[in-house]
């Protein structure tokens, strides 16, 4: 069934047709309208959840570890300040092994307090151990909420997972989604059963201390959980495809690649209109291509290294700063790609919610495109940012 | 592809009707998206949505700077806004305003619908909600849509949220200004250009953004500054006091979120600044005496 809906009513619906059983929340902009949503699903009888209105996102992520200890599949979202929060608690939740999914709705985070799109919120938690993909319409973020929870409860991993979407690019954006049946999802996902969980019946110990004699295996544990994503990501991305007929690539997605002498590797909104940039390019007569950088955690090194071998140039697009010099994107491009010969430069665009244009990506092609040819580019440069000069 | 931009302010659901127009697209067969972008959320602040229109999926996630056809919820908006920067040629614009198509000047000669949606929201909805009025304006001046259409993607969207009821009457706000728009060329006269905003360089701008007391080319800047910005063009109401009837207890004073009744000491008596006057009506309501009544601000 084709409905018009905003981003976060498709990711609310997600979590509907999940079956989520607990969804604790503090609702932020832009996220509000996915918690508002929930809300009146719950008050409609179509959900049959526990809702919680907490008093702070550090206490949402606390009920929602606690839920997902006693076994109940849970659902959340945030967004900047809340994610911020909650930071404790995400680094709680992931070693704990407890597979929550909480959509992070990408907005700037302070100073200057702003609303719109902007990474550097779900950047600064990529090392808690939450795994990370970032979508880039409104489909792809109802259909990453029901792939979130099957990567999240596979025994192989076992972690929770954020789904990411644009703050207003999508989260306010309305377009058409196809939203599947409940029986399809039933049979997709079925219920969450751990083997260990909080239950007064077989006693269990939760989060415990640990002293030093523990806990370097217990990160090598977490870290190889990241690790086996990969595959699970995969193969759940290529049953997905069968049963829904929509194939998103698992962890990266590449358009035109296949003869690319150049490359744009993007994330979330900025894929889509890259998409119609390329085509445009083509038609001049321009080889170039597009990889989305869909997971950034597990961050897909392989992948990657395949997706980019071959190419006179790599342009990395990034949607936050990390104050070494480039985005989080392009440095862990550079360190995937460590030993390749390709001569790789980072676009900076669109930050604090800046609209990312068509002529900004035309640019940040062309400057790719000539740092193939061995002129000289700026490694980072600052798109459309008065002072810079690109 | 059809691009719509639509301009009103917080409150008039300038991004209901964006969403509305895009049900009605796909409603007929076609693709569609709409999206706002605004300011701060503040009831009054100028809004902007945008719709795109397509027979096959639309990929561009970026805001519309050539549109086929711009919509203006808010007459108001034409003083301070160049609202046809970017228009396509053979565009068109749709305004919610009283006056005449050729008595309006958008600084260029253009096709250009108007219809008083103020009085029709005002007459059906009884607020002045003009987003399903300024629909039926659009459908009536680019045949984009057909008005059946619109009716049914209003039921759908606004019934879903509000209740049959509420679509019904935003269904006939639609249709009864589909009935009273009048079509024809805007005056091309005066030169519009939207306000200047201070833009400095990362390297101008203040260490952290910090500002104090300034004056720019774009007017002032830092604390005072709002002093500039004067809002009563966001009023489609007024408060007027009688005198008679008030008491001076002063309750109106209390509540104004914007400062904007001011206590005249020596005379023991009250003034409203009506230049920074939004007409939110709190004064009217808290007022225990009735002294206080709303009336329509622009003739």
């Amino acid at each position: 069934m084709k409905k018009v809906i905003t981003g976060d009513h498709a990711v609310a619906l997600g979590a509907k047709l999940c079956r989520a059983d607990v969804v604790p929340a503090y609702p932020i902009t832009p996220q509000t309208l996915i918690i508002e949503h929930i809300a009146d699903f719950v008050n409609d009888g179509e959900m049959d959840a526990k809702f919680l209105t907490m008093e702070s996102e550090h206490s949402v992520m606390s009920a929602a570890a606690a839920a997902s200890a006693a076994g109940a599949r849970v659902f959340t979202a945030t967004s900047s300040q809340g994610l911020a929060f909650m930071y404790e608690m995400l680094y709680a939740t992931a070693p704990m092994r407890l597979p929550i999914v909480m959509a992070n709705a990408n907005r700037t985070l302070t100073a200057p307090p702003g609303i719109w799109c902007e990474y550097n919120d779900s950047m600064g938690v990529r090392d808690s151990g939450w795994l990370q993909v970032y979508v880039e319409d409104n489909q792809e973020a109802l259909d990453m909420v029901i792939q979130s929870f099957r990567i999240a409860e596979d025994k192989r991993v076992l972690l929770p997972v954020m789904p990411c979407l644009d703050g207003f690019v999508l989260t306010h954006t309305v377009e058409p989604v196809d939203v599947p049946q409940q029986e399809d999802v039933d049979s997709f996902l079925p219920a969450f059963a751990p083997d260990i969980m909080l239950d007064p019946a077989r006693p269990a110990m939760m989060g415990i201390f640990m002293p030093a004699e523990y806990i370097m295996e217990l990160r090598r544990q977490t870290m190889g959980a990241v690790e086996s994503a990969k595959k699970v990501i995969g193969e759940i991305n290529d049953e997905f495809a069968r049963v829904f007929g929509r194939n998103y690539g698992g962890l990266i997605d590449t358009y035109m690649m296949e003869d690319a002498e150049a490359a744009l590797v993007t994330m979330g909104t900025v894929t889509s209109t890259s998409r119609e940039v390329v085509d445009e390019l083509r038609k001049a007569g321009k080889k170039v291509g597009l990889v989305k950088l869909r997971f950034f955690r597990p961050f897909p090194v392989d992948e990657l290294r395949k997706a980019l071998s071959g190419l006179s140039a790599v342009g990395v697009f990034d949607r936050s700063i990390s104050y070494h010099g480039g985005g989080p994107a392009f440095n862990e491009i550079c360190s995937a790609l460590y030993g390749m010969t390709v001569p790789v430069v980072n676009h900076l665009a669109g930050i604090g919610g800046r609209d990312v244009t068509r002529e900004q990506i035309i640019k940040m092609f062309e400057i790719t495109i000539k740092a193939g040819k061995g002129e000289k580019v700026n490694t980072v440069n600052w798109h459309n940012t008065r002072g810079e000069m690109v | 592809m059809f691009e719509v931009r639509f301009h009103g302010r917080g409150g008039q659901g300038a991004v209901m009707a964006a969403e509305a127009l895009a049900e009605a697209a796909v409603i007929e067969g076609n693709y569609a998206v709409a999206f706002p972008f605004f300011g701060a959320e503040r009831r009054g602040a100028p809004v902007l949505a945008f719709t795109r229109i397509d027979s096959k999926k639309i990929y561009s996630k970026t805001q519309v700077y050539s549109p086929d056809c711009v919509v203006v919820l808010d007459d108001s908006l034409l003083d301070t806004i160049d609202v046809v920067a970017g228009l396509k040629p053979g565009g068109s614009v749709v305004i919610n305003s009283r006056d005449k198509p050729e008595d309006i000047d958008l600084g260029i000669s253009v096709k250009t619908a108007v219809v008083d949606a103020t009085s029709v929201a005002l007459e059906i909805l009884k607020a002045p909600i003009t987003n399903t009025a300024i629909l039926g304006a659009f459908a009536r001046a680019t045949g984009v849509i057909k008005l059946e259409s619109l009716e049914e993607a209003i039921k759908r969207r606004f019934g879903e949220k509000l209740g049959e009821k509420v679509a019904e009457r935003n269904s006939l706000a639609a249709r009864t200004a589909y009935g009273r728009t009048v079509i024809g060329t805007s005056k091309g006269i005066k030169k519009l250009e939207s306000k200047k905003q201070w833009l400095p360089k990362y390297q101008e701008l203040p260490a952290g953004g910090s500002l104090i007391e300034g004056k720019t080319e774009a007017g002032l800047i830092g604390p005072g500054s709002f002093i500039e910005n004067k809002v009563s063009g966001w009023a489609t109401f007024r408060p007027l006091r009688d005198r008679e009837k008030c008491t001076m207890c002063l309750l109106c004073w209390f509540y104004c979120p914007e400062g904007t009744i001011v206590r005249i000491s020596d005379r023991g008596d009250l003034m409203t600044n009506y230049d920074y006057c939004k007409g939110c009506g709190v004064c009217a309501n808290e007022c225990p005496v009735d002294a206080i009544k709303m009336v329509r601000a622009r003739a």
